[in-house]
């Protein structure tokens, strides 16, 4: 089967020209003029160096690494951040839970379905809509690692994986049974403070995050996070080495403990937080203290540049974007950016990677580069437009003439 | 010592330079070792009656000081899963009130004397009507000490959202343990169980199937029961498949309650053949009993305070009754009496109570029982417990493994761990294992005169016979002499096939039903007997089988043999000393017995012709630890009731123990026990030659 070569012909040299025509016109936005380049410039160094920095988007990994019906609080200390990072905006999609056991379906538990983390069972934290990543036996160093490092099976889920980038934000929080620079997962194996500190300095290298801010609830917890080495980096654990961290009360109902003290403690600071509130870092830190959380919770920020009393809350516990006052020099001669009011977008539509990746200026560069680009020589482009024109016609004229021989 | 090497160093040095130098050096410290050694070794043979005697003095003063309150250690818990006492308990006065009607209903029974299969019945209905899966299970026992028969009744409680893979047994016996489950029915143990039936069938957070068992009699119907549960087959045993059946048995708790109401609540846990459960059962009931219940808690039924009453004064002087009424003095003997009590019990291989059936299935199972009196505490409370206690065996994810299974309990919140009284059995056996090689060292050589002959160093040719006599001179010296092992083997082994004899003799349909019609004619017969085996050597016949008739032909040296009795009496103090040390770890009360009972009187053995009256006294030591001793001493004492009877009982219980639940008492106490005894008694009656 074959087409006759004269259609043949045509078709290709049509191509070609296409093609050619499809590049010129393209050309002129990929290559950016001088005057955008620096208006963009200018905008990051003016709005990266002031207070707000730079993330567009929130992630938050959440584990419990111990299985068991008497680790009930475990399973509440998790379920009791996951509602909380949900209640200040992060999504589902955005959140990576695991659960090493399902505490809320256990035979031995009086509530079926339920985790309470509180004596008077006040608050379902299983609730209805409730979104577990790994469960069970999926709970393992490898897996945590592979999720933190990215190094998954292609076959992988996408909701079971961290799909971070350079100016994500992550929450990571542990708990379970631990020592001196280990965390015990599952019983049966462990992971050290080497092993955290190392896939997190894959993260960095392979740029899956702007900042991390790392919690972590369990016996001499401070020693998980002594040996982290990578920059940006906040952490925070509940007790120093050689120390215990016990749990908060139990439910005589249930017959267990229902949550840890510092994770209670943490949680209830965060129910007094919203989605809009100011609060910093410091603010939390400074609550801490030896007498209700019956441990020495401890905080390491020299991997942390940024002052804690300019990190908000929000900026790992919430999924709130950056409050951008954008001025009329930045978005030059485009009056409808220019009266762009500041306003609040979600997170959920995470846009793509860093240059573009902040709303502002891709909207504001086509408009302002296309206009320039047309207007700087219409001749010469006209010229171009006859050219191939001619061009092709005399490609036609010629190949009928071959198809004829 | 450095400057030892350096020498030595020094001395090498010229070992490549000159030959004869070095040679002589090394011949030297050759020298100084042996000499070291022989040193060495002399001067532990001289000071071995000292280390022997220490050791004993020390093995004993530990044992004496096992009760002690200092030692023990104070209980914890240490499976994590367990969270004993962090449940409320919802059994109400409404259960009560339940298990009242249940009670009214037993007592009935009871009172019209209803047969075994209706009691049975009317507990299988009763199951039944609260939607379990109810049966009976018709039992009968023929062995040669007892016929006995009956029927269980069990119900199963289908855990609603588990696989049913495992299952926790809640048990009572119709014959409380009062009295080692002599005639006191168990009533109010048994409405118990039915009420705790009736109330925790009703929740649904059992990850673990309940098994609810009234068994008829006391050790037989849970033995019947068990066996059926577990599919084991027993030939003096018959009775049926169980119609319905559960998962493993991990967990079980047997109540016990037979007065009207109770003080304090009681812990037996003694298993058979010196078996033990894991102490974080006895542990959490402890911690619950307490807390959950608020009822004070002992173990087995010595209350404390019966203990700490100041002793009476008008016979002591006073500084004595001071002593005695010190604070820790009081707790140490009611300590002490805890001590006894499972001493008793393990010793003897025996149960305190029907849980003790249950570890042979590696189930760890303890009796609660509810102390009689007139109050305060009675359903409500126990209730409440048994409650409590099943959430807590409910919270198990594995068996119980976390904490000791060896030890001793001086009081309901301390013990005493393996490593704070292994020790003590173990010195004695070592003590007397040294004294068996010693003795083994000194049949080995006898101080003789001998004549040595003179080598002369002239010639190496061998002097001529005429030659010899003037080289010859006679002189004292130790020569050794042969062991006779073989005889002595053997001799042991008549002794075992004797023990051996006696057992068969004493499990013999025939021997069980002469107990029955004159009770202590044949007991004392067959003691008297095996009293008398010992004199046989003293007849000459078979004393000649045991002298070698002195050999003609024989050089000096071979010709000389150790006395038997040596030996045997090296070889005897050779296996109690083994008995004991392996039994330790087994049976820490056994091997104590053994050590108290044959760790002195072996070693104090020795001839004694009959003549010579106060040398009789190392014979009578034996006979007096020895089986038919102990026996006579039982009856002296009036043990299970006093008198021929309560040695008849004796024979039963123990028979039947032996027979039914295969307990090993029996076997041991003939086939090992009794031969060492009787080796004992040889060593005295044999020629001293």
């Amino acid at each position: 089967m074959a087409l006759p070569k004269p259609v043949l012909r045509l078709l290709f040299i049509l191509t070609a020209v296409l093609s050619y025509l499809a590049y010129d016109h393209f050309s002129s936005l990929m290559t950016p003029s001088p005057e955008a380049e620096a208006a963009a410039e200018a905008f990051f160094t003016q709005h990266y160096q002031s207070n707000t920095q730079g993330h567009t988007n929130n992630w938050a990994v959440l584990v419990c690494s111990s299985r068991y019906w008497f680790n009930y609080r475990h399973m509440a200390n998790a379920l009791g951040m996951y509602r909380t990072v949900k209640r200040l905006g992060i999504p589902d999609s955005n959140i990576i839970l695991m659960l090493a056991d399902d505490a809320a379906c256990n035979t031995r538990n009086r509530f079926p379905g339920s985790v309470y983390s509180n004596k008077g069972k006040l608050l379902d934290l299983y609730g209805e809509n409730i979104e577990v990543d790994y469960r069970g036996y999926e709970v393992t160093v490898e897996n945590f690692i592979r999720l933190l490092t990215g190094r998954v099976s292609p076959t992988l889920p996408r909701s079971k994986r961290l799909l971070t980038d350079d100016r994500s934000n992550i929450f990571l929080y542990m708990t379970g049974h631990g020592g001196n620079e280990f965390l015990k997962f599952q019983d049966n194996e462990e992971i050290s403070a080497f092993d955290l500190a190392d896939a997190i300095e894959q993260m960095w290298q392979k740029k899956r995050y702007n900042e991390i801010f790392f919690m972590i609830d369990t016996c001499q917890a401070n020693t998980m996070y002594s040996k982290l080495y990578s920059p940006n980096i906040l952490a925070t654990g509940s007790s120093k080495l050689g120390e215990n961290s016990y749990s908060y009360e139990n439910d005589p109902d249930l017959g267990v403990a229902v949550i840890d003290s510092y994770t209670h403690h943490v949680l209830s600071y965060l129910e007094n937080v919203n989605k809009s509130s100011q609060l910093t870092m410091q603010d939390l830190f400074s609550t801490y203290n030896f007498h209700q959380i019956r441990s020495h919770a401890g905080v390491r920020t020299d991997l942390f540049n940024r002052g804690l009393d300019k990190t908000l809350l929000t900026d790992f516990f919430g999924g709130v974007a950056q409050v951008e006052v954008v001025d009329e020099q930045v978005s030059s001669g485009e009056p409808s950016s220019a009266q762009a009011s500041p306003k609040v977008e979600p997170e959920a539509s995470r846009p793509p990677k860093q240059p573009r990746a902040i709303q502002n200026p891709q909207k504001a560069r086509p408009k302002s580069t296309i206009p320039s680009s047309s207007d700087s020589n219409p001749l010469i482009n006209q010229a171009k437009g006859w050219g191939a024109l001619l061009a092709l016609s005399g490609l036609f004229v010629w190949s009928m003439k071959r198809a004829e021989v | 010592m450095l400057r030892r090497i350096r020498n030595n160093l020094k001395g090498k040095e010229p070992d490549i330079a000159s030959g004869t130098v070095p040679s002589q050096t090394f011949e030297d410290s050759y020298a100084q070792r042996l000499q070291r050694r022989k040193v060495a070794i002399g001067l532990v043979t001289k000071l071995l009656p000292y280390i022997i005697t220490l050791l004993y003095l020390v093995g004993y003063v530990w044992m004496i000081m096992i009760p002690l309150e200092d030692l023990g250690n104070s209980i914890w818990i240490d499976e994590n899963a367990l969270q004993p006492g962090q449940a409320t308990t919802f059994w109400d006065w409404n259960d009560v009130h339940a298990a009242d009607l249940y009670l009214a209903d037993i007592e009935a029974l009871h009172a019209r004397n209803a047969s075994s299969l209706e009691r049975a019945t009317f507990v299988e209905q009763q199951l039944a009507a609260l939607g379990l899966d109810a049966a009976i299970q018709p039992y009968t026992f023929h062995t040669n000490a007892l016929k006995r028969s009956g029927t269980n009744a069990y119900g199963i409680y289908r855990a609603p959202r588990a696989s049913g893979a495992e299952a926790i047994v809640i048990s009572a016996s119709w014959m409380s343990r009062t009295n080692e489950g002599e005639g006191t029915p168990n009533l109010r143990g048994v409405a118990t169980v039915l009420a705790l039936a009736r109330y925790l069938t009703k929740y649904s957070l059992w990850a673990k199937d309940l098994v609810f068992v009234i068994n008829d009699g006391y050790m037989d119907g849970i033995q019947a029961w068990l066996n059926a549960y577990h599919g084991l087959e027993q030939q003096n045993l018959k009775t049926d498949l169980l119609e319905y059946s559960s998962g493993v048995i991990w967990t079980a708790i047997c109540i016990d309650y037979p007065g009207h109401s109770f003080s304090h609540l009681g812990f037996f846990y003694e298993g058979l053949n010196g078996r033990l459960p894991n102490q974080d059962l006895m542990n959490s009931a402890v911690h619950i009993a307490t807390s959950t219940g608020g009822t004070p808690v002992v173990l087995y039924d010595h209350i404390e305070t019966s203990y700490q009453r100041p002793p009476p004064t008008w016979y002591m002087p006073s500084i004595l009754s001071h002593w005695l009424g010190h604070y820790k003095m009081r707790s140490y003997i009611y300590r002490l009496f805890n001590v006894k009590r499972y001493v008793q019990y393990q010793g003897l291989n025996r149960a305190s109570g029907v849980h003790g059936l249950f570890h042979k299935f590696r189930i760890d199972a303890i009796t609660l029982f509810a102390v009689p009196a007139y109050g305060p505490h009675g359903f409500h409370t126990l209730g409440k417990i048994a409650e409590s206690l099943l959430r807590t065996m409910n919270n198990l994810l594995e068996r119980l493994h976390a904490s000791f299974f060896f030890y001793v309990l001086t009081s309901a919140r301390t013990f005493v761990k393996f490593a704070g009284y292994l020790a003590s059995a173990i010195l004695i056996a070592v003590a007397m294992i040294f004294w068996g090689l010693r003795l083994w060292v000194v049949a080995g050589w006898e101080r003789a005169t001998v004549v040595v002959y003179i080598e002369s160093d002239m010639s190496d040719e061998k002097p001529k016979s005429s030659e010899r006599w003037p080289n010859a001179a006679p002189m004292v010296a130790w020569v050794p002499r042969e062991r006779p092992v073989l005889s002595v083997l053997s001799l042991m082994g008549a002794t075992h096939v004797v023990g051996y004899i006696t057992f068969l003799m004493v499990k013999s349909s025939w021997f069980c039903h002469t107990l029955e019609a004159n009770h202590l004619f044949v007991a004392v017969t067959l003691s008297i007997l095996l009293l008398l085996t010992p004199f046989m050597t003293l007849f000459q016949p078979i004393r000649d089988i045991f002298i070698p008739p002195p050999n003609i032909y024989a050089n000096s040296s071979t010709e000389r043999q150790a006395p038997l009795y040596l030996i045997l009496k090296a070889f005897n103090l050779y296996i109690s000393s083994i008995v004991i040390s392996i039994t330790s770890v087994l049976n820490f009360s056994l091997a104590a017995s053994l050590a108290v009972l044959l760790g002195l009187p072996l070693a104090l053995t020795s001839p004694a012709s009959l003549r010579k009256i106060p040398a009789m006294w190392r014979y009578l030591l034996v006979v007096f630890v020895s089986p038919m001793g102990l026996l006579g001493m039982a009856l002296w004492l009036g043990v299970g009731g006093g008198g021929v009877q309560g040695l008849t009982k004796l024979f039963e219980r123990t028979i039947w123990e032996w027979e039914a639940l295969g307990v090993w008492f029996l076997p041991f106490a003939c086939v090992v026990y009794l031969p060492l005894t009787l080796q004992g008694m040889l060593v005295c009656t044999l020629p001293e030659q």
